[in-house]
């Protein structure tokens, strides 16, 4: 399939402070693709290259195969950007500021998309988007995406400041138009349960690296959470990479893995781990998931 | 774009119109008042004795309106990274920058014709053609300075990092010093061609913030 | 464009740090007194007496010689010039070289002319306004309307209705052309105020370097040509109106010759080696018997010692300064002109 994102060897400091070296991702045409990652672990350095304002140390991004930094000023008519906090022109209200965009975007604005989802919001048409909530103000920036009918669109944090109503509306839209018309997306979210009714792949981040980059159900499919009990005081020693954040809390044992259970318990009695009983193994939702891959510290 | 620019300034630039306007004739008022218990011969007198323009008045008028402008202007841009969204159309950088800026150059000039129209209009009935060019000649630097701190101002402005920020202001005070180091009237009239120029071409600062702001420079 | 952009805040960076770093430079730096110098001469002693600043920056009175006067001493070498001095201590003499004098008589003949660069240096008013020379009441009085000199001819223009005066303009420009004025003016020179004893009109150069007076007599031009010898061409002019009416002005040639011009409409060649009006200033401080020129250009101070009654040359002092002592740097001012606009 072909990449519409795809950035090679990415490598960021801020001064001195390495942010992520030799970073390497695809996004295929179509897909959702989301962005994990604790505070601070790049998420919105990487926002800012794939939007073209960050000039990474060095790696290249390239977009539709055109280099960011290079990018014809044309191409950016098949990508929307959804910048942190859904920012837009505070001075217009939504009749000027649809009217400003439309201009840019000749031929392939949809005029109705973006009235279709102004009419639900209870505002008056001179009303300035300096004066709305943040929840009416996300939809303004969602319309004038939808409008703007992009093939690619970059969502920087697109749940902040959203009360739950307003973030469900965003999503269930945003992936009703996104599935309908074959769009690709790329976003980032600190809300996670969001990103589970939305994205197709993940890439959950940590400091400096890509822990993993999979399609969604695969996680939720083959990464479990296993406990067991240990005897009181048990001190742990415990070291594979196949294993993430094992954890003792007093006589309770638990473990995180891609494995299946029977390898994940060959491994563990390997290591001498003092296994007693049975090892339970389950499911789990992104959220606990991404905590069982990052850690929680 | 100039659309954007216009509903973000407009209220400003009716405002920035009258102000200016309005101080042009409150000189031209009071040079009246004055003309009218002393005579004109007093006001041609004085001028030619003692070498007064009468439109001292104005000197920091056009400076003040060229800083708001840029303000108004370039302050929401920054707020909350807006200067991203306009950016991001599909435009090449350097001429969404070039028109924005180009927006305010001309709103300016034309801010600043219709001042000298006014001061012409007056001073060209009741002074000989010297007095009057050069009571405009003298009020000409000023208005450029009005240019000069748009530009520099909105240089400034979009510059992403604080320290350079600091240091464009510095630079900014000193390049604006300039318009203002001579006091005797007319005494730029040489100048004015070259200062103009130059003035003028403050306007390619900008792109330098415009590029450090896309390299992400915090 | 980013290059464009760069190499321009450059260049202004550069403009800024040729034209401030020597500024702060030059203005912390302690002024130096020992360039300020002013003499003047002294008949009594043949000699210039210099003020000067000695090394615990008190002001000396000193002779070429090095000869140190006291203050009284110096009042008396130069009887004229602290003539107000000496009526005060009751010391005032009777005669002054041989010649009976009065108090009055020496305020009346003393005078003092300074001609700055920066006064011609500017972009001028080309108005002028012409004075009544025979006025009915005593004082003098401005005139209801000033005039211009166009290629044409001579124009005025009344001040309170900004209209041209055709009758009056045209009345003008035929008694300037009838003795042989040729338009427009090169140079014009008077001193338009009321504070003054006197009215000696305008000195106008026409276009062929010829000298003219003009003034306006009971409402009528009046209009008198300067003699000028062959081979003489004049540059400036400048009316002065002294109390006593000794001349009329000081011109200046294209050799930088200073003359006098007598009230008998003559050029008297002075002894000053040297003024170029554009660049020196000159500062004359005179007296019945004698005037002290003083020429400062950007090297040296000059004086003359000329004769008050022909200006020939009685004695000379050249003081050249140090080393400038300022750093140079970029100036968009001049102390010598009312210019704005860069220069090194």
């Amino acid at each position: 399939m072909e990449s519409v994102i795809s950035c090679q060897h990415l490598t960021h400091y801020y001064g001195k402070r390495k942010i992520y070296e030799d970073l390497s991702f695809e996004v295929p045409q179509g897909r959702i693709l989301g962005l994990l990652g604790k505070n601070g672990t790049g998420k919105t350095t990487t926002i800012n290259i794939l939007s073209g304002y960050l000039k990474p140390r060095s790696g290249v991004c390239r977009i539709f195969g055109s280099d960011i930094q290079q990018m014809d000023p044309l191409l950016r008519r098949r990508i929307g950007l959804l910048i942190e906090g859904h920012v837009q022109y505070q001075f217009m209200n939504i009749e000027q500021i649809e009217r400003f965009y439309a201009q840019f975007y000749p031929g392939q604005w949809r005029k109705d998309a973006y009235y279709e989802l102004m009419a639900k919001l209870k505002v008056a048409p001179k009303q300035k988007i300096s004066r709305m909530s943040c929840g009416q103000r996300s939809q303004v920036a969602l319309g004038l995406i939808l409008a703007q009918n992009p093939d690619l669109l970059v969502l920087d944090d697109f749940s902040i400041g959203l009360d739950p109503g307003y973030r469900r509306l965003f999503v269930d839209y945003l992936r009703e138009f996104v599935k309908a018309e074959n769009k690709t997306v790329f976003l980032t979210s600190h809300i996670i349960q969001d990103m589970e009714r939305l994205v197709d792949d993940c890439i959950i981040m940590d400091y400096g690296s890509i822990l993993t980059q999979q399609p969604l159900q695969q996680i939720l499919d083959t990464f479990h959470r296993f406990t067991c009990t240990v005897p009181e005081g048990y001190e742990l020693h415990l070291s594979d990479a196949g294993l993430y954040h094992p954890a003792v809390i007093r006589n309770h044992f638990e473990v995180y893995s891609f494995l299946p259970a029977d390898e994940v318990r060959q491994r563990l009695l390997k290591a001498g781990f003092p296994l007693q009983g049975e090892l339970s193994s389950e499911n789990l939702s992104l959220e606990d998931a991404f905590i069982g891959l990052t850690g929680k510290y | 774009m100039y659309y954007k620019e216009w509903i973000k300034t407009r209220w400003y630039l009716l405002l920035m119109f009258l102000a200016t306007s309005g101080f042009a004739g409150y000189c031209l008022l009071r040079l009246h008042r004055v003309a009218l218990i002393k005579g004109m011969g007093h006001m041609w007198e004085i001028m030619l004795t003692h070498d007064v323009v009468f439109v001292d008045y104005l000197k920091f008028v056009p400076l003040v309106a060229g800083l708001l402008l840029a303000f108004v202007q370039f302050v929401p841009e920054m707020y909350h990274k807006c200067l991203k969204l306009t950016l991001h159309l599909p435009v090449s950088h350097l001429k969404v920058v070039t028109q924005m800026l180009s927006f305010g150059v001309i709103a300016i000039l034309a801010c600043d014709v219709l001042n000298f129209v006014i001061l012409w209009s007056y001073l060209h009935e009741v002074m000989a053609y010297e007095l009057w060019s050069r009571c405009l000649l003298t009020a000409l630097p000023w208005y450029m300075a009005g240019l000069a701190a748009y530009l520099l101002a909105s240089w400034t402005i979009l510059e992403p990092n604080w320290r350079r920020r600091v240091f464009n202001l510095l630079v900014s005070l000193l390049v604006i010093k300039i318009y203002f180091i001579c006091d005797a009237p007319a005494s730029y009239n040489s100048f004015l061609p070259v200062l103009l120029v130059f003035t003028l071409a403050l306007l390619i600062l900008n792109w330098i913030s415009i590029a450090r702001f896309k390299e992400g420079k915090e | 464009m980013r290059k464009i952009a760069d190499f321009f805040l450059y260049f202004i960076l550069l403009i800024l740090a040729a034209w401030q770093i020597p500024w702060v430079i030059n203005f912390i730096r302690t002024p130096d007194t020992s360039q300020v110098y002013f003499a003047i001469y002294s008949a009594a002693a043949d000699d210039f007496i210099c003020n000067q600043f000695d090394e615990n920056r008190k002001l000396q009175r000193v002779g070429t010689d090095g000869r140190v006067y006291s203050e009284a001493e110096a009042d008396s070498l130069l009887p004229c010039f602290f003539m107000r001095q000496l009526v005060a201590d009751g010391r005032f003499p009777d005669s002054i070289q041989g010649v009976a004098v009065t108090p009055h008589g020496v305020q009346q003949t003393n005078l003092t002319i300074r001609l700055n660069p920066r006064d011609i240096n500017g972009n001028l008013i080309e108005l002028y306004p012409l004075m009544e020379s025979m006025p009915k009441r005593v004082d003098l009085e401005m005139p209801d309307d000033v005039f211009r000199i166009t290629s044409e001819g001579i124009e005025f223009i009344a001040v309170e209705t900004n209209q041209i005066k055709e009758q009056k303009s045209r009345m003008f420009t035929e008694a300037l052309q009838a003795k042989g004025f040729r338009f427009p003016a090169l140079w014009v020179s008077g001193n338009p105020s009321t504070r003054k004893n006197y009215d000696e009109g305008y000195l106008l150069l026409d276009s062929n370097h010829r000298l003219f007076n003009l003034k306006r007599c009971a409402g009528r031009p009046f209009v008198h040509e300067f003699a000028i010898p062959e081979g003489i061409t004049l540059t400036h002019a400048f009316a002065i109106e002294p109390n006593a009416r000794q001349f009329r002005g000081l011109a200046t040639d294209t050799g930088n010759r200073l003359y006098v011009l007598t009230t008998d409409y003559r050029l008297v060649l002075t002894g000053v080696e040297s003024f170029q009006p554009t660049t020196d200033r000159i500062l004359i401080i005179g007296n019945m018997f004698d005037w002290t020129v003083a020429v400062t250009d950007d090297y040296a101070i000059h004086h003359y010692a000329l004769d008050a009654s022909d200006y020939h040359l009685i004695r000379r002092l050249d003081r050249t300064f140090e080393e400038a002592a300022d750093l140079p740097g970029l100036h968009f001012t001049s102390a010598d002109d009312k210019f704005c606009y860069p220069r090194f």
